[in-house]
């Protein structure tokens, strides 16, 4: 019987399955019983999650297989009655969408010009707003573009503000700098490349309404604009649109920040 | 057809619960991907990333009850079983397959849900770069006991080091990147 501190010790190979069968049971048995051990296990678990974090496309007709073969077996256990769901159909395939829709409910509410919406579609994926000096230092190392005398000019304007902008998975995608003027710079930014049809498209969210400010590429490295007058954003958002970009967004945003 | 494209992964093994084949081809939309590339990339072979890719959605659908909210995500439930399941085959089939390196998951598609596929991408950049922060000694450990499926004492063959030693590797290797992607601010790394 394994003690603790071997259970212990094997727990980061376990969390990548690189035990022996028997050892990796004897494992499973000791961590069902030990919180501690459970803990350290879902840390590690966590870690192989994300190394294990591909994309692949889906091989045609693998879901008509999967759901063709759902009705073969009874359920080992029936936990409830069906409140809202409906039974199995036997014979029924229920097709897979490609994609999400072209507009999802959160954009449609920043078409509507609902503020509040806006806001709190944004704040759902994270909103990071820095204010300024405090990391003019740090972002200046983060620029390795050439030419780059504008976007250093402005972190050294005063009153300048560092946008910082966020999705659900990931913090400090990109980084802007926007003068009070208006003009605004790409600092940094860790965005994929994308295929080339299609292209990251920047927006500024103006009372509500999704304002197109820039169509970046799909290898985004150096982005200006300027945004003057009433049409200040409240907050910045990028989603991504065929390539030559879009009047209105057509996808749920990548990464949002606030200004 | 019910619109469940707003519900949360909890609501979605419920509903599988409940006998919802909605529900499960909405799992599936959003989180096949993701079983089959691992499945893909461990075994180097498509057709056998397919059978264990309906293998894990049918386990899921036959007993949703595993899955256990409270210890992490549908995701990370999914890839561990895909990974398991892979690991399990490759080491019954006794052979190495040559690697398929595939620019796929470098690129994103149009097709399928693209922010998703964007944040996935972004997460796998970042992994990639922590990883290859690692010494290269912890680095290669992990390689070799994730992507190849060797159990860490065949990886102290392999590398002709004291099990013990490879064990520490692998460890330390993964309590860096853990360190790592809390600092990159990757969801549920600090969990």
């Amino acid at each position: 019987m394994m003690n603790h501190d071997e259970a212990f010790d094997l727990l980061a190979p376990l969390s990548l399955h690189a035990l022996d069968a028997d050892v990796m049971t004897e494992m499973d048995a000791h961590v069902a019983a030990c919180p501690r051990c459970q803990a350290e296990l879902d840390g590690f678990l966590e870690v192989a999650t994300a190394l294990g974090t591909t994309v692949e496309p889906l091989p045609d007709g693998l879901w008509t297989n999967i759901a063709s073969r759902l009705n073969e077996r009874p359920r080992a256990v029936v936990r409830d009655a069906p409140l809202l769901g409906r039974s199995a159909q036997s014979g029924v395939i229920i097709p897979i969408l490609a994609s999400r829709p072209t507009v999802s409910r959160r954009m449609k509410s920043v078409y509507g010009g609902v503020l509040t919406a806006a806001a709190a579609s944004i704040l759902a994926l994270g909103i990071g707003f820095a204010s300024a000096n405090s990391h003019v230092g740090q972002l200046q190392g983060a620029l390795n573009v050439a030419n780059n005398g504008a976007v250093l000019s402005a972190l050294h304007a005063p009153n300048h503000k560092i946008v910082i902008l966020s999705s659900p998975q990931l913090a400090r995608i990109a980084e802007f700098v926007m003068r009070p003027d208006g003009r605004g710079y790409l600092v940094s930014s860790r965005f994929p490349r994308l295929a080339s049809t299609l292209t990251y498209q920047l927006w500024g969210i103006v009372k509500g309404v999704p304002v197109s400010i820039s169509v970046m590429g799909n290898a985004p490295s150096r982005t200006t604009f300027t945004m003057a007058g009433s049409r200040r954003p409240s907050s910045l958002a990028i989603t991504i649109q065929p390539a030559g970009g879009s009047v209105l967004p057509s996808s749920n945003l990548v990464a949002s920040g606030a200004v | 057809m019910d619109d469940l494209t707003e519900a949360s992964d909890a609501q979605l093994v419920t509903l599988i619960g409940r006998y919802d084949e909605v529900a499960l081809a909405e799992t599936y939309r959003r989180h096949g991907g993701a079983v089959y590339g691992l499945a893909r990339r461990v075994l180097h072979s498509a057709s056998e990333a397919e059978d264990v890719t309906q293998e894990i959605f049918l386990r899921l659908w036959n007993q949703p009850e595993r899955f256990d909210a409270t210890r992490g995500t549908l995701r990370g439930f999914l890839l561990t079983q895909s990974h398991a399941r892979s690991v399990d085959l490759i080491r019954s089939l006794n052979a190495q397959r040559r690697r398929e390196e595939n620019d796929a998951s470098r690129t994103a598609r149009a097709g399928y849900d693209m922010q998703h596929e964007a944040w996935d991408l972004m997460l796998s950049e970042e992994v990639k770069r922590a990883l290859a922060e690692l010494p290269f000694e912890e680095r290669q450990a992990i390689e070799l006991a994730y992507f190849e499926g060797h159990t860490y004492v065949k990886i102290a063959e392999i590398l002709n080091e004291p099990e013990g030693t490879v064990k520490s590797r692998i460890r330390n290797g993964m309590r860096r990147m853990r360190g790592t992607l809390v600092e990159l601010g990757v969801e549920g790394a600090d969990r």
